[in-house]
């Protein structure tokens, strides 16, 4: 295993372990994507092109774009909520 | 029928049945207390009464009213039990099962690791007849060059069958959920309309750039590029890597990204909930008659009368093309309908 | 003496567009105000790429696969100075204290 793979698979758990202990919901998704993205490249390195487009396309675009719809539906994210709370 | 012991209530089996049938086990306890605390200062009461026969009638008075008070403060302490010290040592327990679990299956995960082969060995029992065949006879046998898609559209359609079947499900599970209803929805905007007049489409839009000028120049630029990439994605998915999934998610993505420029009602103009119906299940179909020509043919020995073609053009490789192309509809589709959906609850 | 050009020149332009995005990250951290911190993200998807990316094509050549790299930086030229100005644009729309964030505005 190269210097490069380490430094990769390192992140990748750092990236694990912040998306699931970060308290904004808006973050941890952010943290998702980047995730995501890393395990593309790792795709990349196993040489697994077809996966890692798949990943790159399915991970980082459309799944993070379908929660940031549901975090907007559920309110959860913070500017929507302050403005309602002052509305009300 | 059985002899029941005599303490049967006060056993921790009929305890266990009490707390499984929903009765209030700590609530019970307390009045079983209480009774035995009842008969004990009323015992006493009696042995005042006998001692003292002619105490005034005040006297028992406070002493049923002191009696009156410790029950209540026993009934407050048993009642308040649950939720002052039961939650405590509820999450503790939960805490410290959890981490145990958690222990327990890291500890059983690394110890597979250490037996796994090493990575990348020669050696390994994955690398047997099965991958050997596939590269030496796969070019000849599909026609096509990208082994993967070779694989997953020819040695193994049918599991990619069952994958895009997955796909369709999901697509159907969130229909059910989240489309909203039709008449339900035109009474909401009725009854908004009269409230109040600002209602922005599907009302989650309200602090969104809506038209913008820039958004649309740009999208008006990229999303041809966009989906012409995943059609080539789609269409170059036995000569280079992608394919039908990968070409797929592209095309979702440049739809998804004219919506976000355009809205909706441009969207609708080509893409209704009938094209999504229609669209996936016409490439469902198609897929499962093609693939069952070919067990047909290979399961009875026939000859197939599917050509081949030269191994490196584009019109090569048999059935792979036209099955990457039905499921880089059907996930294209898909893709925009969860966007879709999500976003109104329709298409 | 052709290669050893190629190679100086590809060496800068990559190591460039390394300080620029090495610039960008650090304002991403040490800016206060969201608008700050998107012109300095702004900045690495396009000035660093594009650095890093020329250095690429000088590396391989003139191919095809350097064509590719073009239309890569063409992409990422058209799509994230848009990507900044929504998000810009979504800040000033949601956030009501953005005139204390903006100096010149009064």
């Amino acid at each position: 295993m190269g210097f490069f793979e380490f430094v990769l698979l390192t992140f990748l758990v750092v990236c694990a372990l912040a998306a699931s202990f970060s308290k904004n919901l808006l973050t941890s998704i952010v943290i998702f994507m980047s995730y995501s993205v890393i395990m593309s490249i790792i795709w990349i390195i196993l040489e697994s092109p077809d996966l890692a487009i798949t990943e790159a396309a399915v991970g980082a675009g459309v799944t993070s774009v379908l929660f940031f719809i549901t975090l907007k539906k559920i309110h959860a994210m913070k500017g929507e909520k302050e403005d309602e709370q002052t509305k009300k | 029928m059985s002899r029941q012991r005599s303490n049967y209530e006060n056993t921790l089996w009929r305890k266990f049945e009490r707390w499984v049938n929903g009765e209030d086990n700590s609530s019970m306890e307390a009045s079983e207390k209480h009774e035995e605390k009842i008969q004990r200062i009323s015992k006493e009461q009696q042995q005042d009464v006998v001692d003292f026969e002619a105490t005034a009638e005040d006297v028992n008075e406070l002493i049923s009213k002191e009696k009156k008070r410790k029950i209540e403060a026993l009934y407050r302490k048993y009642e308040n039990w649950p939720q002052t010290k039961g939650i405590k040592i509820f999450t503790g327990l939960y805490r410290a099962m959890a981490v145990i679990l958690c222990a327990c299956i890291i500890a059983l995960l690394l110890i597979t690791v250490s037996y796994l082969p090493e990575f990348g060995n020669a050696n390994n029992p994955a690398n047997n007849e099965v991958p050997e065949r596939y590269i030496e006879n796969g070019i000849e046998e599909t026609g096509a060059v990208n082994f993967v898609a070779g694989m997953i559209l020819d040695y193994r359609a049918f599991d990619t069958l069952g994958e895009s079947h997955v796909l369709f499900i999901a697509a159907c599970c969130v229909l059910i959920l989240l489309r909203a209803d039709k008449k339900k929805e035109d009474k909401k905007k009725e009854q908004k309309k009269n409230i109040t007049c600002v209602v922005a489409d599907g009302n989650d839009r309200i602090y969104e750039p809506k038209n913008d000028k820039i958004l649309q120049k740009i999208a008006f630029i990229l999303v041809p590029p966009i989906i012409i990439y995943g059609i080539y994605v789609v269409l170059n998915g036995h000569l280079s890597p992608g394919g039908g999934f990968s070409g797929g998610a592209i095309i979702g993505a440049g739809l998804i990204l004219y919506t976000n420029a355009f809205g909706f009602k441009k969207t609708s103009e080509f893409f209704t909930y009938k094209t999504f119906s229609t669209v996936t299940v016409c490439s469902l179909l198609f897929y499962a008659g093609a693939k069952s020509y070919s067990f047909y043919t290979g399961a009875n020995h026939l000859e197939s009368h599917i050509p081949k073609g030269i191994p490196g053009n584009i019109l090569s490789s048999g059935l792979i093309l036209p099955l990457n192309i039905a499921v880089g509809l059907i996930v294209a589709c898909t893709m925009y309908g969860f966007y879709s959906l999500f976003r109104k609850g329709g298409m | 003496m052709g290669d050893w050009l190629r190679f100086i020149v590809a060496a800068i332009f990559i190591i460039g567009g390394l300080i620029v995005s090495g610039i960008a990250t650090f304002g991403l951290f040490k800016f206060k105000f969201v608008l700050n911190r998107m012109h300095a993200a702004a900045m690495n998807d396009t000035l660093a790429i594009l650095f890093v990316l020329l250095g690429l094509i000088v590396v391989v050549g003139f191919d095809f696969i350097s064509l590719k790299l073009l239309l890569i930086i063409l992409f990422l030229w058209f799509a994230s100075p848009v990507a900044s100005h929504l998000i810009a644009r979504l800040e000033v729309a949601v956030d009501k204290d953005v005139k204390d964030e903006c100096e010149g505005v009064k």
